[in-house]
This record gives structure tokens, sequence and C-alpha cells, in this order.
């Protein structure tokens, strides 16, 4: 009898890694700054081989100091949020789900807002306080959620219901102390909508740690997460404890977003998207989601900055271009799977 | 700078009230008084307001108006000013919001004239019901806007000789700098800085255009001076690409960016500017107003100039 | 061996008992139809046996009492009312799932497992549905499939819910049939709650009838199906009557034509029925 399991199989995921690869350099090779892809190319060759560039010191600078690690930390936030949108879609057993349900966006937002009112003349404070605070804040927003769920039953709806409670809290705070200095809302809307406009290195070795445990987790948790689809008395009656996984998940999951958020700022879309086309082009065992969904929003996210900075003179902020770019593709793969289902 | 010019007031004052006809004579009023009152006044681009009497109590939710005023010599009619006015440090401080003026609060000053930078949500007319006028003084857009609105706050005030004396020596103190400074050998260009995610001003803004004066190139400019209202938001990579001569920082205060910080950006030690020491941290109030201080800015940029052009 | 024994079990949700004093033997291989009108806690005691809510009194499957969570999985296979259906799984994968308890908590599956999986997938007939959507499937084939799963556990104790639910006649009999049919290949014991009462007379070697949490009635089917119990429990007009193959089938009649023992008024005018 055929293998009719849903599984991972080498091909796809061998294809997705070469698109992936494919993504990135094509974005390293073009920027803001017209540099010419043959001459980036070259420097690259030169630093594999050891050889000539003809990059000038401060040319060599913009792709390494600042294009190399951007295009890298696009990938690992896309991936981040891309996955931890699939286990919150997995958990709640809702498509409409995404990683800021429990409360991280709120959380991180307000975080954001108290370092930028508090501490406005602490110098760098985009790269300095704003980054832990906004992972902190992010890690406590769901916290909270979790503990007030857990208070009121711990089921999935209660959770959900919570989420919606903290969330609704911490932004109205977060309200409150902008109108208290109302020379900081420029800046904290900024951030909110998001962007890898400051980065360099340094924030790359921030996120990785952090996204590459969840990832790893996510990843061997996939089964698990197929089985939670079935509602938890029937997990519970197949010898799982559907609290704990949930628990143990949804940890990592938010470790990746609140990663991702304090780096990147509120990047929405791709949480919801992503795992969407995935389940659409792949298959909807978890198992097939997971991985290809770090992979799918990786590329998903790389691609979107770089329209972000090469298609206007100014920055567009991230967020606006993962929703241009992402709603009409969704729309168009909606329309052509439903035309292959019926 | 100001008081030099008082004695200078002082004459013209006497003889503009000797040539005008008798007004009513306010026993209490204080000598810098005139009696040109009622009066209209507006500033370029702004509704005109009658003013039937010199105001007595003014509140300003505007930093550049109430520098402005105090200059003047309009000081002691001033109740309150609001938060974000930080000069000069003797004026009235209030908890009040230039950003959202709440006609309450304003009214518990009991003004009679209110000095804002934008009407926004009916203010005139909630002002209006506590019989307050209110007086809106936009943006400046251009140096000229700048001199105009010296002029009208002096008129409002009642003090009008000082508003045009203000304006006639801002406009003569810059002249003769940008005049004074040595042209560099090539065009310069140069970087402002807003703050440190590179929001940057075009040549299109008001400080925009006080750069030019200097014939100096802005970076942001790009295809289109007037894409994104003229504050685009730059990237890291444009600004090395771009390599400016100058780097103007904006944010000194608000964000503590100076040389050093600047400098240990990443990839920001390739630039000529920062090796040559070329990067400027400007006072945040005086680069983002356009009061009287506007002088100190265009000195400020002399030099900076004449130093990066030697 | 008894397979299952619950003695003065009591159970609920939360605080408020909604079943108590349930007492029951089912032997190795037995089917026991639990019934009752709506609400007796039929499904309550489902759930408990499977260890999905707390109980009280005794409860021993297999002779044993408070069995770990993963190991009472490998024993007891427990199908609910209404199974949640995910969307985009193949019949497979789904199946697949029934594997879980035999699994470590990272592990995959192995070979044996897939074997099993389409041991039991011929078995059920759902071989050429196998790679099948599962949110695709008819209702007959869905239930089938969800049979399957809980047979791919390898369970030796089946709870299943109302697994006739949605089924046309044809359907449910084709299912009760294949039920039937397994328990006698297998040795397994099923405990599945009823709506049909001619099903269950049919199909169980045992009832339980439930009222308002207590158990009224335990024992043979002919024993516990009477017109009085149906008129009390049920508040319904019905006849016991035996087929001419022996086996009993429950008839409504509807109420106030014929014989009815609750006494009602006579129809006005007074049709003439005859009597039995």
């Amino acid at each position: 009898m055929p293998d009719t399991r849903t599984r991972l199989r080498a091909p796809v995921l061998a294809g997705g890694l070469l698109v992936l690869v494919a993504v990135l350099l094509c974005a390293v090779l073009a920027g803001a700054s017209d540099l010419g892809w043959q001459r980036v190319l070259a420097e690259i060759w030169a630093q594999v081989t050891g050889g000539q560039s003809p990059l000038s010191a401060r040319e060599a600078a913009i792709v390494w100091q600042l294009r190399v690690p951007r295009v890298l930390l696009a990938s690992i936030v896309g991936a981040a949020l891309a996955v931890s949108g699939a286990t919150f879609q997995g958990v709640f057993r809702n498509p409409l789900a995404d990683p800021y349900l429990l409360g991280a966006a709120a959380g991180a937002g307000l975080a954001a807002t108290l370092v930028v009112v508090l501490a406005p003349a602490v110098t760098g404070w985009v790269v300095g306080p704003l980054p832990p605070a906004a992972f902190a804040g992010a890690l406590g927003g769901v916290g909270l959620s979790w503990l007030v769920g857990r208070s009121a039953g711990g089921s999935t709806s209660t959770l959900l219901l919570a989420g919606v409670a903290v969330a609704s809290f911490l932004t109205a705070i977060q309200t409150f102390a902008q109108q208290l200095d109302t020379q900081t809302i420029r800046q904290v809307y900024t951030w909110m909508l998001g962007g890898l406009n400051v980065t360099g290195w340094r924030q790359v070795a921030i996120a990785v740690p952090y996204v590459a445990v969840a990832a790893v987790v996510l990843c061997l948790s996939a089964r698990l997460l197929d089985v939670l689809a079935l509602g938890d008395a029937e997990a519970a009656s197949l010898g799982l404890r559907p609290g704990r996984i949930r628990l143990v998940v949804l940890a990592a999951a938010s470790l990746a977003t609140a990663a991702a958020v304090s780096v990147s700022g509120l990047i929405g879309f791709v949480g919801i998207v992503v795992p969407h086309v995935v389940r659409m082009l792949a298959g909807s065992s978890y198992r097939v989601v997971i991985p290809l969904s770090l992979i799918g929003g990786a590329a998903f996210l790389v691609l979107a900055d770089q329209l972000a900075r090469t298609i206007m003179p100014g920055e567009l902020p991230l967020g606006v271009v993962t929703a241009f770019t992402g709603a009409p593709f969704f729309a168009w793969i909606l329309r052509s799977s439903r035309r292959r289902l019926s | 700078m100001f008081r030099r010019f008082a004695p200078l007031l002082a004459v013209l004052l006497v003889l503009t009230g000797c040539a005008t006809r008798p007004a009513e004579e306010n026993s209490a009023a204080p000598p810098e008084s005139e009696g040109t009152f009622p009066i209209t006044v507006a500033a370029p681009g702004a509704p005109a307001v009658t003013l039937e009497a010199q105001p007595r109590r003014i509140v300003s939710l505007s930093p550049s108006a109430t520098e402005t005023l105090f200059a003047l010599g309009a000081g002691p009619q001033v109740v309150a000013v609001d938060t974000a006015s930080t000069y000069p440090p003797e004026a009235p401080h209030s908890q009040l919001s230039g950003l959202s003026p709440d006609p309450e609060a304003i009214a518990a000053y009991r003004p009679d004239l209110v000095v804002v930078y934008a009407d926004t949500g009916g203010l005139t007319d909630a002002l209006a019901k506590i019989g307050a006028k209110t007086l809106v003084m936009p943006d400046a857009k251009t140096l000229d806007d700048a001199y105009a609105q010296f002029v009208a706050l002096g008129r409002a005030t009642g003090h009008q000789a000082e508003g045009e004396s203000l304006a006639r020596q801002a406009r003569d103190d810059i002249d003769k700098i940008v005049a004074d400074t040595p042209k560099p050998a090539r065009p310069l260009s140069y970087y402002w800085e807003l703050d440190q995610t590179y929001y940057s001003v075009t040549s299109a803004t008001f400080v925009g255009q006080v750069l030019t004066r200097f014939g100096l190139t802005n970076i942001a400019d790009g295809t289109d001076p007037h894409a994104s209202g003229g504050y685009p938001q730059l990237s890291a990579e444009r600004i090395l690409r771009a390599n400016p001569d100058l780097i103007f920082l904006a944010d000194s205060k608000c964000c503590g960016q100076n040389g050093q910080t600047v400098a240990a950006r990443p990839g920001w030690n390739t630039l000529t500017a920062v090796q040559h020491n070329h990067v400027i941290a400007l006072d945040d109030d005086i680069a983002s107003r356009w009061s009287p201080r506007i002088v100190e800015l265009v000195r400020t940029v002399a030099d900076a100039v004449t130093h990066a052009g030697a | 061996m008894t397979a299952l024994s619950l003695r003065g079990m009591r159970s609920g949700y939360g605080d408020c008992p909604v079943v108590q004093g349930v007492s029951v033997e089912v032997p190795d291989g037995g089917w026991l139809a639990i019934v009752g009108p709506n609400g007796a806690g039929k499904s309550t005691v489902l759930k408990t046996v499977a260890g999905l809510l707390a109980a009280q009194g005794e409860v021993l499957i297999g002779g044993r009492p408070r069995l770990p969570r993963k190991q009472l999985a490998r024993i007891v296979g427990y199908a609910p009312q209404d199974p949640a259906i995910p969307v985009g799984l193949t019949v497979t994968d789904y199946v697949l799932l029934g594997r879980t308890p035999h699994l470590g908590l990272l592990a995959r599956e192995s070979r044996h497992d897939l074997s099993i999986v389409e041991e039991v997938l011929a078995r059920l007939d759902l071989a050429p549905l196998a790679g099948r959507r599962i949110d695709l499937l008819s209702g007959g084939e869905r239930q089938r499939a969800v049979l399957a799963r809980v047979l791919a556990q390898r369970a030796s104790l089946l709870l299943l819910d109302e697994p006739t639910t949605g089924l046309d006649l044809g359907h449910a009999q084709a299912l009760l049939e294949l039920i039937d049919r397994l328990r006698r290949e297998d040795g397994i014991t099923v405990v599945s709650t009823l709506h049909d009462l001619t099903f269950a007379a049919q199909y169980a070697d045992q009832l339980l009838m439930l009222d308002h949490g207590t158990a009224v009635a335990a024992g043979a089917p002919a024993e516990v199906l009477t017109t009085e119990a149906l008129t009390r429990y049920y508040g319904a007009s019905a006849e016991v009557r035996e087929t001419s193959r022996g086996e009993l089938a429950v008839l409504p009649v509807r109420p106030g034509s014929g014989a009815n023992p609750a006494g009602a008024d006579a129809p006005p005018g007074g049709t003439a029925t005859s009597g039995r």
C-alpha cells in the first residue's frame, strides 16, 4: 500500500531551503544603495577566497555591517513569527490565531512606551534598553494571560478570552502612558509599525538563541500538535496531558515571538498568512506545517524587507509591506486551491 | 543678545508713541504699551484674529511662540506656557499640553489670548466661549514666515516695534553670517538626523531651506524633496552610500546622540564625516524651533561649514 | 475475567455529582449498552471510565484501579459523541494518531505502527480512502475512520459514545455489525451508549439504564426493556415485541391510541380501537 501519510519529504525540504538561500542571496546583492550586484558578488567571493575586492572599505561596510545582518535578521524574525503563528493556530484550533493573541504585542508595546517615556535621554534607546524591555513585556503579557486563563479553568477558550482581556488592559495602560508625554507618540508609533532599520550583528546575536531553541522545541512537538487538534478529551484519552503540552508549546512560541518583537517591533500578517500558505501547498499536518513555516516565514520577510527598503527613497514600515504583499497573494492562493477542491 | 537692543527699543517706542494719535490711556498700563488696538493680526497661512485690547493674560502652547514672546518683551503678559516650552527658563510653566490642548485646563488661567501652532478640534470656538482669542502661529515654512511671525506676535501683544526690530535684526544677522562664511572648495553634502531611526529632513523643510542658503546639498532629498512631507526615514545603507560631509544631530538631547555614539554604529566609522570629526550635535530645541534663536542655529551651521570646507 | 467493574461509582463536573451509585460488571468480550433518557448521565459514565473525569467509588478496568494515564490509553479506546475532525488530515494521518499511546513523547511512528494502521484500514474497508482528506468523507465513512483510530490503539476496552450518530438505518446497522464482528474476532469489550433502544437490545449482551444519574435497571435486554420502564423513565409510550427471528424490538406507540397504561384521557367521541 502506498504511503499516504503526510510527512515532510526530503525533496520538499531541500526545495524550500534552496528557495530560501536564493532569496537571501538576492537580498544581499540588491539594496537601498546601488552597489551593483556583480561587485557585491565579487566582494563575497573575495571574502571567501581571500582575494581582491572591488568595493571600498565603506562599501564593504555597507555589505557586511548593514546588509548581511539585516537580511539574516529578517529571516530569523520571519521564521520566528511564522512558526509561532502556526503553533498558536494549532493550540487554539483556530485558523485566525496569530502570535500576538495572548498579549505579546500589547505587552511589548507597553514596555516600549514605558522605556521611551521614562528614559528618553538614554543613549541609544533603540538599541539599548528598548529590546530587552520589549522582550520582557511580550513574555509578561503572555504570562499574565496564562495565569488569568488558568484561574478561569484553563481550557483553550478561556485562555483565548484571557488573552483578549489582558491585551486590552495593557493597551489601555500604554495609551495612558503615552498621554503623559505626548512627545513620545511618534517614536513609539514608528517602533510599533515594525522595521529592521536599526540593525547590526548585535541584534542578530540577541535574537538567534531564543529563536533557535524555540524552533527545535516546536519541530519536536509537531506530532503532539496534530493530536491536540482532536480536542482535550480525545487527546487525554490517547494518554497525553493537553494542558502541559499547551504550556510547553506556547512558551516556546512566545519566546520566539518575544525575541522577534524585541528586535523588529510589531510586524503583523506573517504569523497568520504563512502557515496557511504552507498548508495549502504542502498539507495540514503540523509535521509539515511547522518546519515549512520556518522556511516560508524567513523567505517571506526577507522579500518584504527587500521591498521595504528599495521601493521608495525612504523606508516603508515593514508591517505595511507585509500586509500589502501578503494579502493579495493569500487571496490568489485561496482562489486557486478552492478550484482544486471543488 | 536681545538686551543689547533694549535702549534702541525704548527710543523707538517713544518715537512711535509720539507719532500716533493719543490712544486710550490706561493708567495701569506698563510703559511699553502702545495705543494701536483694536488690531487685526495674522501669521502667514493662518486665519486672522482681531484683538480689541492689548492682551494681559497670554497662554502660549507653542514653544517657538513662547521664545519669541519673551524676546519681544511680552514676558510679563504671559501667564502660562505648555510643557514643551522649555525656553526661556523663567517662563511660567504649567501642565498644559500643546499637542492636545484642553480648553477647560486653559480656561483655568483666564487668558485673553492663546497662542497655538495648530487649531485642531475647534479650539478657537471653545476658547471664544471663555472670552479668549486664539492666535495660530503655524510651523514656519521659510525664514520669511518666521520673520513675519515675529512681527505678528509683536503687533498682537502691543510690541509692534520690537517685533519689527526682531525680524529685521534676525534677517540682517543671518544674511551677514551667510555672507561671511567662506564658500567651500566643492559643494558640501549633509545629513540631518531627527532621531535614531534615521528620520531626516529634506531641503523642502524650514531647516532644510536654512541650510540651502549655505549652498549645502541634502542627502535625503532623493528625486523629490517633497516626498514624505519633507521628513523621510532613511536607511543606514543609504547614508553610508551617500557619505555626507557633515552630519547634524538634532537628537542629542532627546536620545543622547553625539560623535562617539555615531562612530559606534555598525559601519559608520567608515564615513569621512566621522573620521574627520564633522559630526555636530545640536541643541534639539534650537534645531526645531523658529524663534529668534534661529540665529544661533545659523551660527553653529556656519562654524561647521567653515571647519569642513577648510 | 471482568473487563470493567463499577461499584458505587460517583462522578460529575466540579462539585456537582451527575451520576451516583452506578454498579455493573462487564465480562471480557461482552457488550454493555448504557441507555436512558436525555441528560441521564450516559456520556458522563463513559468519560469517567475513560479517565477524563474524577470518580469516587470503585472503577476497575481489567481488575486494576487507577491506572496511569499512558497505560490507561493503551487499554481503553474512547470515541466521543462529537469527534473532532481536524481539517486537512488524511485518513491515514488520523488513524495514525491512534498509535500515540504507544509512542514516546518525542518519538516518531515506526514501520510497525504504519502496518497496524494499514491492517485496521483494510479491516474496516477504508483502504481505498486512505489518502482522502478526513473532512471530505461522508458520515458513515467518517464514523468508520473514528472507529479505526480507536482500533489502532489496540485497546481491549472500547468506549463508544453514540457511534451511530448521524447514520441512516443501513449505515448504522453496518457499523454495529462491524463492531460486533471485531468484538468476536479480537475479544474486545464494548461499552457504548445507544440512543436507539432496538439496536441496544439487538446487539448488547447487557443493558444499564440510567435515569437522573442513578442506575435504575441492569441486566439482559429483555429484563431491562419493559413497557413499564419505558413509561416510567422515558415518559414514552412504547411496546416491546419479539420479531419473527426472536430478537427484541422497541416499538413506539402513539399515545391515546390502543391500550395506554398511563391512563390518558379517552379521546372525545372515542375512536374504536381494537385491543391486542
